[in-house]
């Protein structure tokens, strides 16, 4: 039970930095991301109307 | 404690901005591929929001909430099979590298062009009605969430769950794709923001070493070992990595976020830093059920676990996660976590009502269609189509999430209306992809007996879980290698564009 727990807590350990680490990454970088996917969307619509 | 006036002030305006963003969306809307798949011009870090927001949902905490609370720190093998399957996914690109090469908008797409259209419809038929079953518990446990946490009377459930399905309605159907990636990625950052929080708090109220304590007193060894738990053990554990490597390749909606990005190698990319996101998306919630039990679980004996009791009223295991927020969260910090939840069920149901709503447009009505000898459907006509598919989906799951409780765990009923399509879909995709002699006799025998080898043993014959998981996973290989072995050999082959 012991070895189970300290895998599990270990586990939960890497999980919770993961998930915290990624979300901020992915706050700053993902909005970035966003805009230059819009910027293009936008200028393939501009091009399809000329 | 019941929702104070800065709580409700947090949500209505997260509810205001969400669906005020998510109708932008409508002006990217050009051809129907930038309705479903976002033009697929999706880069890594927003395409790893909206994986992300889309597969964790208040059904996600609540279910995972559930596991935690009956079954302890085993339940958290769940998790981690998840994540590290989701990991494996991305590095290897198993599937998904070649599907977005194949400039797919949904899985069934796939057996047309693999096997025949006739395929691609019974496909598409199985793959919306178990997806849409699946999804049709979401909304009543969500309003129970909702409804817990918040303090509103019980009595307007349905209420609350009409007005979330109509917001999210309202922009999936205007915007699609585009609405959805948009607002995912607000709602990824809030949810995350309330899980972090929610997390915190749990622990901290509950203290590491009283959960610790409190499971080991009642469950002993079983709540930590896996393998030695009667609901879990090594077919569990093995009919886990099947299922989630099936989910993770061909689960419409996990799918159609890879088909949105820019190229196959940023498709890897996104999965794989997803799976990390999953690790805690499983466990932490689970933890959050554990801390309930250490709080709460003080009533009587219920399959070995004590049911959760709360100001003298007694509770189902699932309704104690809540219970606890609505108990330990302040005024403020309870409506950012509730705002954060709503943000969690919105990504989820929106993303869930246009995957759904798009295979029954484009892999059931529009096969049709041209089987009918009618012509092919301009992109706004096609449009148009989702669109009212969308409706369709969602009147429908208003009345099946009335009518319907699903029995025992909710993750279980999940995974099995899950593999009435999955077990079929997935043998299909990875003998269509790997597999030579794989042919259209051997993918109808697969689709069939998948989806006989999930409805019939647990439906009508009540058998477990893990048994019902390997009936129908072994029923659709069988089937797959027996007609493609019977059948003629399959000539096409497959040359995918980025």
């Amino acid at each position: 039970m012991n070895y189970w727990l300290i895998f599990w807590t270990a586990s939960l350990v890497i999980a919770a930095v993961s998930f915290a680490v990624i979300t901020g990454i992915v706050m700053v970088k993902g909005y970035k991301d966003l805009r230059s996917m819009f910027n293009r969307l936008a200028e393939q619509r501009t091009h399809d109307h000329e | 404690m019941h929702f104070a006036a800065i709580d409700w002030f947090i949500v209505v305006v997260y509810l205001i901005s969400s669906v005020a963003v998510g109708l932008l969306g409508k002006k990217y809307i050009g051809k129907v591929s930038d309705y479903l798949v976002a033009g697929r011009e999706l880069g890594t870090y927003a395409g790893i929001a909206t994986l992300a927001a889309t597969e964790i949902g208040t059904i996600t905490f609540m279910y995972n909430g559930e596991l935690g609370y009956k079954y302890g720190f085993a339940a958290f093998a769940a998790a981690l099979i998840s994540g590290l399957v989701m990991i494996v996914v991305g590095r290897t690109g198993l599937v998904i590298e070649r599907f977005r090469a194949l400039r797919l908008m949904t899985v069934p797409e796939y057996f047309e062009r693999k096997y025949s259209r006739g395929l691609r419809l019974l496909a598409g038929i199985l793959v919306a009605t178990g997806g849409i079953l699946n999804m049709g518990v979401f909304l009543k446990i969500e309003g129970e969430f909702l409804t817990i946490v918040s303090g509103i009377d019980s009595r307007y459930l349905v209420a609350v769950m009409t007005a979330i399905l109509l917001l999210e309605l309202v922009y999936t159907v205007v915007g699609g794709m585009m609405a959805v990636v948009i607002t995912d990625f607000i709602q990824y950052v809030l949810l995350s923001v309330a899980t972090i929080l929610v997390s915190i708090y749990a622990v901290y109220h509950a203290g590491w070493d009283n959960i610790v304590a409190k499971i080991s007193s009642t469950m002993g060894s079983s709540g930590f070992d896996p393998i030695q738990n009667p609901k879990f053990g090594i077919t569990f554990l093995i009919w886990q990595v099947l299922l989630w490597f099936s989910i993770h390749t061909c689960w419409q909606t996990t799918a159609m976020r890879v088909f949105s990005t820019k190229s196959p190698e940023i498709s890897k990319r996104v999965m794989t830093w997803t799976g990390f996101i999953y690790l805690g998306r499983g466990m932490l919630p689970m933890l959050w059920g554990a801390a309930a039990l250490t709080l709460f679980g003080v009533g009587a004996i219920d399959n070995g676990v004590p049911l959760p009791v709360v100001n003298g009223q007694t509770l189902a295991p699932i309704d104690a996660m809540p219970a606890m927020l609505a108990s330990m969260l302040g005024p403020g910090v309870k409506g950012v976590v509730v705002a954060g939840m709503l943000a969690a069920t919105m990504s989820v149901n929106s993303s869930y009502l246009l995957g759904w709503s798009a295979v029954i447009s484009q892999d059931i009505i529009l096969p049709i269609r041209e089987q009918m000898g009618k012509p092919a459907l301009s992109s706004r006509s096609q449009i148009l189509v989702n669109r009212l598919a969308n409706l369709f989906v969602g009147l429908f799951l208003m009345f099946w999430g009335l009518y319907y409780t699903p029995p025992g765990a909710v993750y279980l009923y999940l995974n099995i209306t899950g593999t009435i399509y999955l077990a079929g879909t997935f043998i299909c995709v990875i003998g269509g992809l790997y597999w030579k002699r794989a042919n259209t006799l051997g993918g109808y025998l697969a689709m069939l007996m998948g989806a006989a080898g999930a409805i019939i043993p647990f439906f009508f014959l009540h058998w477990s879980e893990n048994i019902t998981g390997f009936c129908a996973f072994g029923l659709a290989a069988f089937g797959l290698v027996l007609g493609s072995l019977m059948g003629k050999r399959a000539p096409t082959s497959l040359a995918g564009a980025t």
